[in-house]
């Protein structure tokens, strides 16, 4: 059963395509990786996946439903509840501490927790660093922060983007282990990698150049689907 | 969480609130101190003007009938008509008795200057105008109360060589300049003075230089006027100075016919100080007179006062838009700093009218804090603009408190216009991701 179905989906800016008629399923608990060069369109694509942006042509059904003719105010809505963003730059707010900005998430989705927050900080192994400013945090210290505010308000789909972009090996290792935890407890994932390494861990690998799907690889070492 | 959010965007953002904040106190001080010296100028400005002279004339009703008919002035002899000196003391028991700063009356009589005076180098038989006034009287009022009016205090900018006259001094007199040229006086100089009440012999204590027709003539104690004259408690005209409320359109219509106002128009009327309510009030005050403006002198003092009212509000405005303009610099630049921290709450889910009351809340919050400042600096700023233009205090308006609070308010949320239209235009996926 498909979480996310992309059908023929194109973007144009001025005169550059970034999206070519490009199609693409998630299956409800797949682990996908989108890899590709610099300027193949990945960023866009998750851009429309993760309801910031719609395509100039095309649709985009997540979750049954076609989100690509949906106002702004209604994608931000879809965002809010179905969806959990990772970034490579963390985007922590600097002035809350690691708790408060997950708390910043569920105020935004329906009502602050800090309990629950915390239970989230302890899942990424956090739990004592709950009260640190993010300057006061590793880089992979924040990258697990950023899990914790994504995962906060159960999202159907977790969208990351280059996730380990800007971490040493160790803060990787730590990062991909907390992905195939949340992947054996059913979470779709959708990670936007330059690193094969990291495309590796995915049960599926699409690969984007110049706006299309230039290939589609299955990795056999993955888990499988849980439907 | 949302105070979480506030709290954190204040004390982590101290320096640029601070900036915010200095902005509108600058304001706020400025739009304070001129509310409040606007407020209060009026009578400082009054004040000032009465230095000047009068702004209503007193003329019995004969006269000023003959005066509108015929175009003979006071001094022509042909209105024979006179005010009793006895119901001057009524003129402070009206309604507008403490705006009536000062009041003298004269006597115009027609007198000679005669040559058989001891002194025989002096000039002889010339006609001359010779005046009875009230120079410092003092009046027991029958309210109780007691007042020093006269000439004095409404002639100050006269230049005086010698002394200036007294009430008592009823064998003395004051002589204008362009007289005591022609005739050779000088202080201390003897002369002979005939009128149709008898001769009289006189001192000069001093000569006084008006710059007006004023310098014609030769001025002496009321009661000695009358003397001359044979003419006792009587005055041909009595000059008022009083602190007046600029013309509008209702007091010009109320000049021309106080019957033609409605009850409510009649009763504001009355009861606001315009010129001719004052005017009105002296003639039912003074039987058989008519208290007239001296349009020069009022017109004038109103448009002197309008203009500097006009200069203040501006002044006002411009500071007010200088410092809606600089919080827009501000809160635009604020905006753009953390356009990837409101990039990242609209991603988390947040959409527009939060996030741009987020960051209202912060200015307003902000803004009441150096809206404060700004008010009790503006405070000092109007004491500095009283001692140092009008040389006294300028009396505190709390009316300026919820006018400082508007305005601060408006210029708060016209200078955060930018920002929140820069915010609202913010799309998640270009500040995030760059596209």
């Amino acid at each position: 059963m498909n979480l996310l179905e992309i059908k023929g989906i194109s973007k144009i800016y001025g005169n550059v395509k970034a999206l070519q008629n490009v199609d693409l399923e998630v299956k409800r608990g797949e682990w996908l990786a989108v890899m590709g060069p610099s300027g193949s369109g990945k960023t866009t694509m998750m851009n429309i996946i993760g309801c910031m942006d719609k395509p100039t042509e095309g649709a985009v059904i997540l979750d049954g439903k076609d989100i690509s003719k949906e106002s702004a105010r209604s994608l931000t809505a879809t965002r809010r509840e179905k969806i959990g963003l990772i970034f490579q730059q963390f985007h922590l707010i600097h002035y809350l501490t690691a708790v408060e900005n997950i708390m910043v998430a569920q105020y935004y989705h329906s009502m602050p927790d800090e309990d629950e927050a915390l239970r989230a900080l302890d899942r990424v192994g956090l739990l004592e660093r709950a009260k640190h400013l993010p300057s006061q945090l590793s880089g992979g210290e924040q990258q697990r922060v950023c899990i914790a505010r994504a995962l906060i308000n159960y999202p159907m789909l977790i969208l990351a983007d280059e996730p380990t972009g800007n971490l040493d090996e160790a803060n990787e290792g730590i990062v991909m282990d907390l992905f195939r935890q949340l992947h054996e407890e059913g979470s779709t994932i959708v990670v936007v990698t330059h690193d094969p390494e990291v495309a590796e861990e995915a049960q599926r690998t699409v690969v984007l150049e110049h706006g299309r799907v230039a290939r589609i690889a299955y990795n056999v070492i993955a888990p499988p689907i849980i439907l | 969480m949302f105070w979480r959010l506030i709290r954190g965007a204040l004390f982590r953002q101290k320096g640029k609130m601070l900036m915010i904040a200095f902005t509108i106190a600058l304001g706020a001080s400025l739009a304070t101190a001129m509310l409040n010296v606007m407020l209060d100028v009026g009578d400082k400005v009054n004040q000032e003007l009465k230095t000047y002279g009068a702004n209503i004339q007193v003329i019995p009703k004969e006269a000023s009938l003959l005066g509108d008919l015929y175009g003979l002035g006071e001094d022509s002899g042909a209105a024979e008509r006179y005010l009793r000196e006895s119901e001057l003391g009524s003129l402070k028991t009206i309604f507008w008795a403490f705006n009536i700063v000062d009041f003298a009356p004269y006597l115009n009589v027609r007198a000679q200057l005669l040559d058989e005076s001891p002194d025989a180098a002096k000039t002889g038989g010339e006609e001359i105008r010779l005046v009875g006034a009230w120079f410092a009287k003092h009046l027991d009022l029958p309210t109780g109360e007691s007042v020093d009016t006269g000439m004095r205090n409404m002639k100050s900018w006269w230049e005086v060589d010698g002394e200036w006259l007294t009430d008592a001094d009823e064998d003395a007199a004051m002589a204008g300049s362009l007289l005591a040229e022609r005739a050779g006086l000088a202080a201390g100089d003897r002369i002979r003075v005939g009128a149709q009440g008898g001769t009289r012999e006189l001192t000069i204590t001093g000569i006084f230089n008006a710059g007006s027709d004023e310098d014609e003539r030769l001025y002496v104690p009321l009661k000695t006027a009358q003397a001359m004259a044979g003419r006792a408690g009587v005055v041909s005209s009595v000059e008022v100075s009083a602190l007046t409320t600029p013309d509008n359109e209702l007091s010009r219509r109320a000049a021309q016919n106080p019957k033609s106002l409605s009850t409510k128009e009649w009763e504001t009327w009355y009861c606001t100080a315009y010129v001719s309510a004052i005017c009105y009030q002296i003639e039912e005050a003074l039987g058989d007179s008519v208290a007239k403006p001296i349009r020069q002198v009022a017109e004038s003092e109103g448009a002197i006062l309008e203009k500097t009212q006009l200069l203040m509000l501006l002044i006002t405005i411009l500071s007010l838009a200088g410092s809606a303009l600089g919080i827009s610099n501000l809160v635009t630049a604020g905006v753009m700093e953390r356009s990837r921290e409101i990039g990242l709450l609209k991603a988390l889910g947040a959409n527009n009218a939060p996030v741009s009351w987020l960051v209202l809340t912060e200015v307003l919050l902000t803004g009441a804090v150096g809206g404060a400042a700004g008010y009790f600096a503006g405070l000092g700023f109007a004491q500095i603009i009283g001692h140092t233009v009008f040389g006294s205090a300028i009396s505190i308006k709390p009316m300026v408190i919820p006018l400082v609070g508007l305005l601060v308010l408006a210029v708060i949320l016209a200078g955060s216009i930018p920002s929140i239209r820069l915010l609202l235009s913010l799309r998640p996926a270009e500040v995030l991701h760059g596209r």
